[in-house]
């Protein structure tokens, strides 16, 4: 990996919210890189390039949604979305355009760097790497072998497909709807309690505690995440 | 959501005292142990809050802890003691309770039967006792107990159930309840031994509480209900015998290939698919070979494929029997069949397919349609019926009767006597009398006497009165026609009297049932226009005073879509302005087509409804005006109700919110600048005072910075979810979520603020889902658990224990704080309480809890606060109903 620290841009245009944003992040070790509108954050980002996106919906010259729509045309750049409480289906609708995480306005500077160390850490593409090993778990994917602490378990073939698809969008909140179309098919997208299920029985193979899950975080009304505890990829 | 406003509604008739004695309110279940007792209790102790008078004449918990923990803080009657043969009995003390006069009486078990000894043989008469003194009644019943589904019942189940309650009773109630509980589960329950079942031996119950008999009592409980609703429903249901098993089975709809098979289709279609039923068109070969026949069931089949249903052609010397024989193949329900042509001679002898299937099919649902065409020709016929005859059909009609008189006469004549002869023409003078009217009779009897006298009395052949029996003869003749001719006439004036008034009265009585049901304007109308529409086959439209005055504006028509002309209209104006119906039949506007008759209560007119009839109507006028005079008055009556109802919830919201604007505002005034003084003070000490600060204070000041901070937040978040919650509102957007899951969120959110504050959690394993809008309910118990966490003393731990019983999920929250004094417990959860109070003091738990039974109430759930166990701390117990499990999804 490399050296040099991770770049963080943070467009937001509350000039208090971006001081003690650059002041904390600087402070956790990044190089903070600072935009007060979508124009300023484009430019930002297309000449000096970042790691991870802070971005507040609520900018002076274009709705947030744009800007997401707008950077997800060029580049993959995981996208951290902070929003005032909103309904769930604003939520849902952003994570589908494209942003990788969101925080609830006011959130607390260690909830913060835990979501952005997650983005930073999270390997980008699955099919780059068909394996996965944190001495807890380990799944290979190519051969869809799953094993928990060295025992093998054997999972059912929407349960696999679930975990895999999860896995492949590590550290990313997955809305209900994507998995119900992509594991169900289209005309199930509102069956909700099929994805109940097998989430349930993908747990209790996995040896999760629902209350508090190791991998497979709910958000509820939104969707699931896979929590990968995996070290940065060598 | 109508429900709500209707229960609202109830709610405000029963404070401004409804007129004509208290107000019933049915618990229903399908079986024992369902939580009949447990809703009644729920529902009375949410009255008791509301400041209701609420007391309990007697109620059953068969030691039920959760039910008995119910009667806490309520005032429960004394019972009598009544001695027979040596054992004490207890019962409901009625005449306490009367003179107790609470607003609401509880009474359980509504089909008990009183101990020798008592007022009334049956507690239902207790009840209505109670009503007719003003008082208002919860009480409980099951199905079974209910007495026209007492054979169903023994027939589905086995088992005789002995105390029943008049069905007539159960329409006294304004509202039923229905109280439903999965049969898997309640078998669990059972199993368990919390179900109690007093009426039952017990080698009875094994088969009593068989799946398959909660499945069909249950359906039997919905139906009912359903029933009460549903008007249509009940119609279809009129030939409802002895239905084997209720529950959804095929519908087989016989066709003939004659006119109307057509009909017979889409009807059978409509049938099946209000019950949900698969159905299919059946036709019975007899093998006549009629070609034409044949391309007419073609063609009925060819429609049924298209609407869904399944085709079958059987083939059988007789049609009755082969339908009944494929109807006990397939599990059929209910069978729809055309009426037959009326041959006389078949139905002399029963042989027509009704009457076989009457009498052979007696284990089904008989269903005999009418094509539109039969019905306008038995209409016409009934028209005719009615009206009286023609005057020369009844000359003729005597003409033959005075004849055959004269040739039996004369046949009889070599074998009788003379005056035996008498007799014919007696009878045929009786005969005619019986059916003409007077003049005709009278002249009948002029006639016989004179081919009597002409052609049977010496001197023959002369009209010469002989012997003084022959004067006798004469006066009997005439006595007897006059005697019949008034006897006939009066008879015919009753049948058409009778057939009036028993129209008049179903027509009012389905009305009645109907406005019931409306909980608004819009529903009184539907219900009014429909039922004008089928009393007098007219086109309806109902038309309301507009409060600008710009004239009337039409609401509902029935049909739908209909419109008044300019004329027509100004005779509705007309008839609203002056009171006085205007239009057709009338004097005023007569010109239209319309009849406008206005809606007038106390003086005031609310509006007019105007009818078309049909052009050929032609029905006497003063039972036309009767009728219609009738539904309309009912129609308005309904509609002031509905209005006075709107406007007393309107001016009650009023001053609700009057009150929530002062007490937000004191509270905002409170709440946002406390902490807010405390975040700017220890900003301004920190940037002015830098140099000066030990490190420790710095620290204390930046942690009070944060801590206020939070506290605003929490606080703008209430706000924001009291704006969400509105005042009822609230829009759900439910989901399957497992109750883990959300828990498992909350709790989260709980240590990342509180991480000092241990968390444990106990969930029953295999926690069923539950269908609830995920981010509410996770807010609700997240302010459940702060309140919780806030209160806990150092190191001490918060429990949440998680269990499920008798299809409700309940999440109780424990902490060890200092708990809260009883008096205020039911009070934390009072909006204007927490407002008032604030977050300020050590007590005061802000809006959280509020709010929490805000989302909860919204999912039909209710959050109690109750003592910690062994009296210290607090238990919040949320409760949140079960529905039925979804679908099994593929997994695998």
């Amino acid at each position: 990996m490399t050296a040099s620290p991770a770049r963080i841009l943070v467009i937001d245009d509350e000039p208090q919210i971006r001081r003690f944003l650059s002041i904390a992040l600087r402070a956790e070790g990044y190089d903070v890189g600072l935009a007060a509108s979508g124009r300023e954050g484009f430019e930002e980002l297309a000449s000096r390039g970042a790691d991870a996106v802070v971005l507040d919906l609520g900018l002076p010259d274009m709705d947030g949604s744009e800007v997401l729509a707008e950077i997800r045309r060029w580049s993959q750049v995981p996208v951290l979305v902070l929003s005032v409480r909103t309904a769930e289906k604003e939520k849902v609708a952003l994570l589908d355009a494209g942003a990788n995480d969101y925080l609830t306005k006011p959130f607390g500077m260690q909830e913060l760097a835990a979501r952005l160390r997650a983005l930073l850490r999270a390997p980008r593409g699955a099919s780059d790497s068909p394996l996965y090993e944190d001495g807890h778990l380990r799944v290979d994917l190519a051969r869809r072998d799953v094993s928990v602490q060295g025992r093998p378990i054997s999972l059912s073939r929407k349960e696999f497909a679930l975990l895999a698809l999860l896995m492949a969008h590590s550290d990313k909140v997955v809305t209900q709807r994507q998995l119900l179309g992509e594991l169900w098919g289209p005309s199930h997208v509102d069956d909700t309690h099929y994805l109940r299920i097998a989430v349930g029985k993908l747990r209790a193979k996995l040896g999760e505690d629902a209350s508090r899950p190791r991998y497979i975080e709910t958000r509820p009304g939104v969707g699931l995440l896979f929590r990968s505890h995996q070290g940065p990829v060598g | 959501m109508n429900d709500e406003r209707r229960s609202r509604a109830d709610a405000l008739l029963g404070t401004i005292g409804a007129p004509g004695g208290g107000q019933l309110k049915v618990f229903l279940g399908a079986a024992p142990g369902v939580g009949k007792t447990f809703a009644m209790l729920s529902a009375a102790r949410e009255l008791t809050r509301q400041g209701v008078d609420v007391a309990v004449g007697l109620v059953e918990t068969h030691g039920r802890q959760e039910t008995a923990s119910l009667l806490d803080g309520l005032d429960v009657l004394a019972r009598r003691r009544i001695e027979h043969r040596g054992k004490s009995i207890d019962e409901m003390d009625l005449d306490a309770l009367l003179a107790r006069r609470p607003q609401l009486a509880l009474v359980d078990e509504l089909a008990h039967r009183n101990a020798p000894g008592s007022r009334h043989p049956f507690r239902y008469q207790d009840i209505e006792e109670l009503l007719d003194a003003g008082i208002d009644v919860y009480t409980t019943l099951n199905i079974q107990h209910l007495e026209s589904l007492n054979d169903l019942v023994r027939q589905l189940t086995g088992v005789r159930v002995n105390e029943t309650v008049p069905d007539a009773f159960l329409d006294r109630a304004r509202d039923l309840v229905l109280v439903d509980l999965p049969p898997r589960e309640l078998i669990e329950r059972l199993r368990q031994g919390k179900v109690y079942a007093p009426d039952l031996a017990s080698s009875a119950l094994q088969r009593f509480f068989s799946p398959a008999n909660l499945t069909a009592l249950r359906d039997l409980a919905v139906q009912q209900i359903g029933d009460r609703v549903d008007a249509d429903l009940r119609e279809q249901q009129t030939a409802h015998g002895h239905v084997q098993v209720p529950v959804r089975r095929r519908v087989l709809v016989a066709i003939d290939g004659r006119e109307g098979s057509d009909f017979l289709v889409r009807a059978g279609r409509k049938v099946a698919e209000r019950r949900g039923a698969p159905w299919t068109a059946v036709f019975v070969d007899t093998g006549s070979g009629d070609l034409q026949r044949q391309r007419r069931v073609d063609e009925a089949f060819a429609l049924a494929s298209r609407l869904g249903g399944d085709t079958q052609t059987l083939h059988g010397g007789n049609i009755a029997n082969a339908l009944l024989a494929y109807g006990r193949q397939v599990a059929v329900s209910a069978l729809l069949i055309g009426r037959s042509r009326e041959r006389p001679f078949a139905r002399m002898l029963n042989r027509t397919l009704s009457q076989q299937l009457l009498r052979k099919g007696a284990h089904l649902e008989l269903i005999i349609l009418s094509s539109p065409a039969a019905r306008a020709r038995a209409r016409r016929e009934l028209v005719s019926a009615t009206a009286r005859p023609g005057l020369q059909h009844e000359l003729v009609q005597a003409g033959i009767a005075s004849l055959l008189a004269v040739l039996l006469a004369w046949l009889a004549e070599r074998w009788f006597r003379l005056e035996d002869l008498s007799l014919v023409f007696m009878t045929a003078v009786v005969v005619v009398g019986s059916r003409s009217r007077q003049g005709v009779a009278v002249a009948t009897a002029a006639v016989c006497f004179l081919a009597y006298n002409f052609l049977f009395t010496e001197p023959y052949h002369t009209f010469y009165v002989h012997a003084r029996e022959d004067v006798l003869t004469i006066g009997l003749f005439l006595v007897a026609a006059l005697i019949c001719g008034r006897l006939a006439s009066r008879l015919r004036q009753q049948v058409v009297a009778l057939r009036s008034a028993n129209a008049v009265g179903e027509a009012l009585r389905r009305l009645n049932r109907d406005l019931a049901a409306a909980a608004d304007e819009t529903g009184v109308l539907r219900a009014g226009a429909r039922a004008l529409r089928d009393a007098l086959g007219a086109e309806v439209i109902c038309l309301v005073r507009s409060e600008s005055g710009i004239g009337p504006r039409a609401t509902w028509s029935e049909p739908p879509g209909l419109q008044l002309s300019e004329g027509s209209l100004a005779a509705a104006t007309w008839a609203i302005d002056h009171q006085q119906p205007a239009g057709r039949f009338t004097d005023t506007l007569q010109g239209t087509p319309w009849w406008c008759l206005p809606m007038v209560v106390e003086e005031r007119c609310l509006g007019a409804v105007a009818l078309r009839l049909p052009e050929t109507d032609r029905g006497s006028g003063a039972m036309r005006e009767g009728l219609a005079g009738l539904l309309v008055q009912e129609v308005a009556q309904a509609l002031a109700r509905v209005r006075l109802v709107d406007a007393l919830e309107a001016s009650r919201i009023q001053g609700e919110t009057e009150r929530l604007r002062a007490a937000l505002l004191a509270s905002v005034s409170h709440d946002l600048r406390s902490p807010l003084s405390a975040i700017i003070g220890s900003a301004e000490s920190l940037t002015r005072f830098d140099e000066q600060l030990s490190s420790a204070d710095r620290g204390e000041l930046a942690a009070a910075i944060l801590a206020e901070g939070r506290r605003l937040d929490r606080y703008i978040q209430n706000l924001l979810d009291m704006t969400r919650l509105g005042h009822g509102g609230l829009k759900l957007e439910r989901d399957w979520i497992g109750l883990d899951e959300i828990l498992g969120e909350a709790v989260q959110r709980l240590q990342r603020l509180f991480p000092q504050v241990p968390v444990r959690l106990s969930l029953d394993p295999g926690l069923p889902l539950v269908y609830v809008h995920p981010a509410l309910v996770e807010q609700a118990l997240f302010n459940i658990l702060e309140n919780a966490a806030r209160f806990s003393p150092k190191g001490e731990a918060v429990d949440v224990l998680v269990s499920v019983a008798a299809g409700q999920v309940r999440i109780d929250v424990i902490d060890r704080g200092p708990g809260i004094p009883e008096a205020e417990r039911s009070r934390i959860f009072d909006f204007f309480y927490s407002v008032e109070r604030g977050d300020r003091d050590r007590h005061g738990t802000g809006l959280g809890l509020t709010i929490c039974q805000g989302m909860i109430g919204a999912h039909g759930g209710s959050v109690e606060a109750l003592p910690g166990p062994h009296d210290t701390g607090t238990r919040i117990r949320v409760t949140l109903p079960l529905p039925e499990a979804p679908a099994h999804p593929e997994t695998e």
